[in-house]
C-alpha cells in the first residue's frame, strides 16, 4: 500500500523535475533520504525493522511536496526528521501516530522558516531565468489591497504576473476547439495554474500531475474516497458562494478554478487527509472528518494569516479524529432514541 | 434457475478456483488404525464412552453416546478392537477423548449388498430419531443435524436450502456430489422435507456452474416430484456460509431474514442423512477434497472417520514440491494440521497442502486503520476495533460492539493489509466466554 502511494506520487515528482530541475531534485532527495535514515534510527531504538514497509519513504516524499523548490537542504531534511522521529517514532511507530507525520514535519518547517517556506521559485519556463523567486498566486491575491475590483486572475495580470507561452497556446486551442462552440471562453492564465507554471510548492505546482496520482490511488481503492469528496465539495461550494475575500466577488461569483489550483488543496485532500492512520474508519465519521477539513480549508484561505493553511486544516482534523470516531456513534444513538421516543 | 445479486454487504474476492478435473469420488483405503475423536459437547459435557480397551467392535457400532445439547453419537468407522482410549487436547485446547481402533475382523456393512430401507413408512419422529442415533453432523457448523432439524420441527414450516456453494478457492466436495450422487441427494431432500414440511426448497449453486449439472438437478427434481428452486449465487466469499446463504435468499425474496425460518444443509450432509435413514449407516464417512498447490493430484475421496490425513495425501500422489502448510478445511476458516497423523473427523471437508507461494507468509504489521476489514465484514462489524479492544483486554466492550455476531468467516483477515490475525483473536475471545 505504501509503495503504491509512493508510486502515485511519481507524476508529481517527474513534473516538478521538468519545471524546476535540480532545485526540485535536491528537495525530494534530502526529504526522502532524511526520512529513511531517521526511520532506520528509530528502528534501531525499537529493535525492529520497519523501514522496508515504505511508510518512511512516503512520509519523506509527502514532506517534499509541501516544500518550496530550491529550499535549502536542511529544511526538508529537518522536516522529515521531525516527522519520523517526533510525530511518529515517539508515539510508537507506524500505525500509532495521531497526526499525519508529513504534515507535522511541514508545520515544523513553516514555524521555523516562515519566510523561506513561502518564497517560491519561478519555474524556468515562466521567467526564462533560473533562480528567480516569487510569491504564489494565492498568496499574492491575499496581499492585494481592497481597491482592486476585478477577479483574481485579472488582478494578477494587472500586477504584472507573467503568462507563459504554453498557456497562450493551450488556452487558445481549448477555446477554439471546445469552449467557444459551447458558448464559453476560458480566460488566459488558468492553464498555467493547471500545469504548474507558477511559483508554488513542489506538490502544489502541477495540479494535473496531482490529479493523475489521485486517480491512480482511487482506482486501486487504496484511499478512503469519502474524505477528499467531503473535503473538496464543501470547499468549492464555499468558495463559489462567498469568494476568497476580494471585494469584487459577489455572492456566487467566487473563482473556483483559481481556488482549487493553489495552496495545495487538492494534493492535501487526496494524499494527506486520507492518511489511513489518523483518519476515521467509520464511514459517517469519514464524511464529517472530510467536511471539517473542507470548511477549515476555506476558513484558512479566506481569513487565515497565510493562504496555504491546508496543512493546519488537516492537522486540526487529525486531532479531532478520535473524538469523531467515539462520539459520533453515541450522538447517532441519542438522535435515534429521541426520534423513537 | 434464477440469478441472485449475492451478498448485500461485505465479502471479499478470493483468488480464482484452483484447477481441478473431476475423476469420480473414490473410496479411500481403510485406515489400519483409526483415531476417532470423541469431542465434548459445546457446554463442556463429555460424551459417555461405551467401549473399553481391548473390546472388539463391529463396523458402525456405537462407541460413545452424546451427552448434552450440540453433541452427536460416535460410531466405530471400521471393524476391529479398541487399542486404547486416550485423553488429549483438542484443537481448541480443551481436553477431548480419542478412541484408537485397530482394523481387524469381518465387515458387516462394507462390501455387503446395500439394503434400502423403506423409509416412506416412517413418521417424522422416527426419522429424527434415526438421524440422532446415527450421529449425523453438519460439517460446516459442527452441529448435529438432529439439533438443527429439531429446533425447526415445531415452529411452522421453514425453508430448506441445499447449499451447494463452495466459495473457497479449493474445495469441490459439494460439486462432486452434485455430479455423482444426485439421486441419493434428492432422496435425502425428500426425507428432510418429510420431517420439516418446508414452505420451499431452494438449491443454491454457484453462478457459472456447468449447465449440464443444473439441468440434471432440474430433471431429477422433476422426476422425484420435488419442487426445488435453483438459485445461482455470484462468486464472492463468504457467500457459502450456512447463515449467510439463507440471508441472501431471504433478501432475494424480499423478506426479513429470520434464522429460525431457514435451514441450510450441504449436499454432503444430506448424503449422510440419506445413508443413515435409507442405508442404516452411521455417520462414519466423510467426503474429503484433497488438493492445493503442493498435492500431486487433487481428488475428492470418501474417507472413513479416523483416517490420518497423511494417508489421504498419499493416495492423491503425495506432495509435489515443498508444502508450506497443510490446512484442514478451507484456508480461511480452517486450521493448520498439527501433523499428518491428524484424523479425519465429522467436520473435515478438505485437506489442502499449500505450496509456499500459496501460503504466502508475510510479517505482521501494525494496524493502519485502512478500513478494509470493515468493508469486508458480511455482518457489518468493525473488526479493527474489536481486535483493538480484545488486545487491550476489554472483551466486554468488544461483545457490546457485536463480537457475538461474528461468524468467523475470516473475510476481514483476508482483506487486512497488515495481516493481523483478526479471526484468530475473535475465536479466542468468543471461546473465553464459555470458560
Amino acid at each position: 500500500m505504501n509503495y503504491l502511494c509512493a508510486l502515485s506520487l511519481a507524476p508529481v515528482l517527474l513534473w516538478s523535475l521538468v519545471l524546476y530541475g535540480a532545485a526540485a531534485a535536491a528537495v525530494w532527495a534530502s526529504a526522502s533520504v532524511s526520512a529513511l535514515l531517521c526511520q532506520l534510527a528509530v528502528d534501531a531504538v525499537y529493535g525492529k525493522l520497519s523501514v522496508l514497509d515504505g511508510s518512511a519513504l512516503v512520509t519523506g516524499l509527502l514532506v517534499a511536496t509541501i516544500m518550496p523548490p530550491g529550499a535549502a537542504w536542511y529544511m526538508p531534511a529537518s522536516a522529515s526528521a521531525f516527522a519520523i522521529v517526533v510525530a511518529r517514532g515517539l508515539f510508537g511507530g507506524y500505525g500509532k501516530n495521531w497526526m499525519n507525520p508529513a504534515l507535522a514535519g511541514a508545520a515544523f518547517a513553516f514555524a521555523n522558516w516562515p519566510e523561506a517556506m513561502r518564497s517560491y521559485l519561478m519555474p524556468r519556463a515562466l521567467s526564462g531565468v533560473d533562480g528567480l523567486s516569487g510569491v504564489s498566486p494565492v498568496g499574492m491575491i491575499r496581499d492585494l489591497d481592497a481597491f482592486v475590483s476585478v477577479g483574481p486572475m485579472e488582478a494578477l495580470r494587472q500586477l504584472g504576473y507573467p503568462i507563459s507561452a504554453a498557456d497562450g497556446v493551450a488556452t487558445g486551442f481549448l477555446n477554439d476547439a471546445l469552449f467557444l462552440p459551447l458558448g464559453a471562453r476560458l480566460p488566459e492564465g488558468y492553464m498555467d495554474l493547471l500545469l504548474g507554471l507558477k511559483p508554488g510548492a513542489l506538490g502544489d505546482g502541477a495540479l494535473i500531475a496531482v490529479l493523475a496520482g489521485s486517480v491512480l490511488l482511487l482506482s486501486v481503492r487504496s484511499i478512503k474516497w469519502r474524505i477528499p469528496l467531503f473535503a473538496l465539495v464543501p470547499f468549492v461550494i464555499l468558495v463559489r458562494a462567498f469568494g476568497i475575500g476580494l471585494p469584487s466577488e459577489g455572492f456566487m461569483q467566487g473563482d473556483v478554478l483559481f481556488a482549487l489550483s493553489g495552496g495545495g488543496v487538492v494534493l492535501a485532500s487526496f494524499y494527506m487527509a486520507t492518511d489511513p492512520v489518523c483518519s476515521p474508519v467509520r464511514r459517517g465519521a469519514q464524511a464529517v472528518y472530510g467536511l471539517i477539513i473542507g470548511v477549515l480549508f476555506y476558513v484558512f484561505r479566506r481569513f487565515g494569516s497565510y493562504a496555504d493553511g491546508a496543512v493546519y486544516a488537516i492537522l486540526i482534523a487529525n486531532v479531532l479524529c478520535p473524538s469523531l470516531e467515539r462520539r459520533l456513534p453515541q450522538l447517532g444513538r441519542i438522535i435515534r432514541l429521541r426520534r423513537s421516543a | 434457475m434464477k440469478n441472485m445479486r449475492g451478498l448485500s454487504r461485505g465479502g471479499v474476492e478470493l483468488p480464482r478456483r484452483a484447477p481441478y478435473t473431476h475423476q469420480g469420488i473414490e473410496n479411500a483405503y481403510l485406515p489400519i488404525q483409526a483415531r476417532v475423536p470423541v469431542p465434548a459437547s459445546p457446554e463442556g459435557r463429555d460424551a459417555r464412552i461405551l467401549v473399553s480397551e481391548g473390546q472388539e467392535l463391529r463396523e458402525g457400532q456405537l462407541i460413545a453416546r452424546a451427552e448434552g445439547k450440540g453433541a452427536a453419537n460416535i460410531h466405530s468407522p471400521i471393524p476391529g478392537y479398541v487399542r486404547r482410549i486416550e485423553r488429549k487436547r483438542g484443537r481448541d485446547g480443551l481436553p477431548i477423548s480419542e478412541v484408537v481402533i485397530s482394523l481387524a475382523g469381518a465387515f458387516s456393512i462394507s462390501g455387503k449388498r446395500q439394503e434400502r430401507y423403506i423409509w416412506k413408512s416412517l413418521n417424522k419422529g422416527d426419522i429424527l430419531h434415526i438421524i440422532q442415533d446415527k450421529g449425523v453432523v453438519q460439517a460446516s457448523t459442527g452441529k448435529p443435524v438432529y439439533d438443527l432439524l429439531h429446533a425447526r420441527f415445531e415452529g411452522g414450516h421453514p425453508r430448506l436450502v441445499i447449499n451447494a456453494l463452495e466459495m473457497d478457492p479449493y474445495r469441490r466436495v459439494e460439486e462432486a456430489i452434485l455430479i455423482e450422487r444426485l439421486p441419493a441427494l434428492l432422496d435425502a431432500c425428500d426425507i428432510v422435507a418429510k420431517v420439516l414440511k418446508p414452505r420451499a426448497v431452494y438449491c443454491a449453486v454457484e453462478r457459472g456452474l456447468d449447465k449440464a449439472i443444473v439441468e440434471a438437478i432440474e430433471a431429477a427434481a422433476a422426476e422425484a416430484e420435488l419442487p426445488i428452486e435453483i438459485r445461482a449465487v455470484p462468486r464472492r466469499y463468504p457467500a457459502d456460509m450456512p447463515s449467510i446463504v439463507a440471508r441472501q435468499l431471504a433478501d432475494a425474496e424480499g423478506e426479513n431474514y429470520m434464522p429460525a425460518e431457514w435451514i441450510s444443509l450441504e449436499p454432503s450432509v444430506l448424503l449422510a442423512v440419506h445413508d443413515a435413514v435409507v442405508l442404516n449407516k452411521a455417520h462414519m464417512e466423510q467426503y474429503v477434497y484433497v488438493g492445493g498447490g503442493a498435492i500431486n493430484e487433487a481428488r475428492v475421496v470418501k474417507a472413513r472417520i479416523g483416517s490420518p490425513i497423511g494417508d489421504l495425501i498419499e493416495e492423491c500422489g503425495g506432495f509435489r514440491g515443498e508444502a508450506a502448510s497443510v490446512v484442514v478445511n478451507d484456508p480461511l476458516c480452517g486450521w493448520a494440521a498439527a501433523d499428518l497423523d491428524e484424523a479425519v473427523d465429522k467436520r473435515t471437508r478438505s485437506v489442502i497442502a499449500l505450496s509456499p507461494e500459496e501460503a504466502h507468509r508475510a510479517p505482521l504489521r501494525p494496524c493502519v486503520r485502512c478500513g478494509s476489514c470493515v468493508d469486508a465484514c458480511p455482518e457489518g462489524l468493525e473488526p479493527y476495533m474489536l481486535y483493538k479492544l480484545i488486545a487491550a483486554g476489554r472483551r466486554d466492550e468488544a461483545m457490546e460492539l457485536g463480537l457475538g455476531r461474528c461468524s468467523s468467516c475470516a473475510a476481514c483477515s483476508w482483506a487486512c493489509w497488515s495481516r493481523l490475525p483478526l479471526v484468530t483473536a475473535f475465536d479466542a475471545a468468543k471461546g473465553a466466554e464459555g470458560a
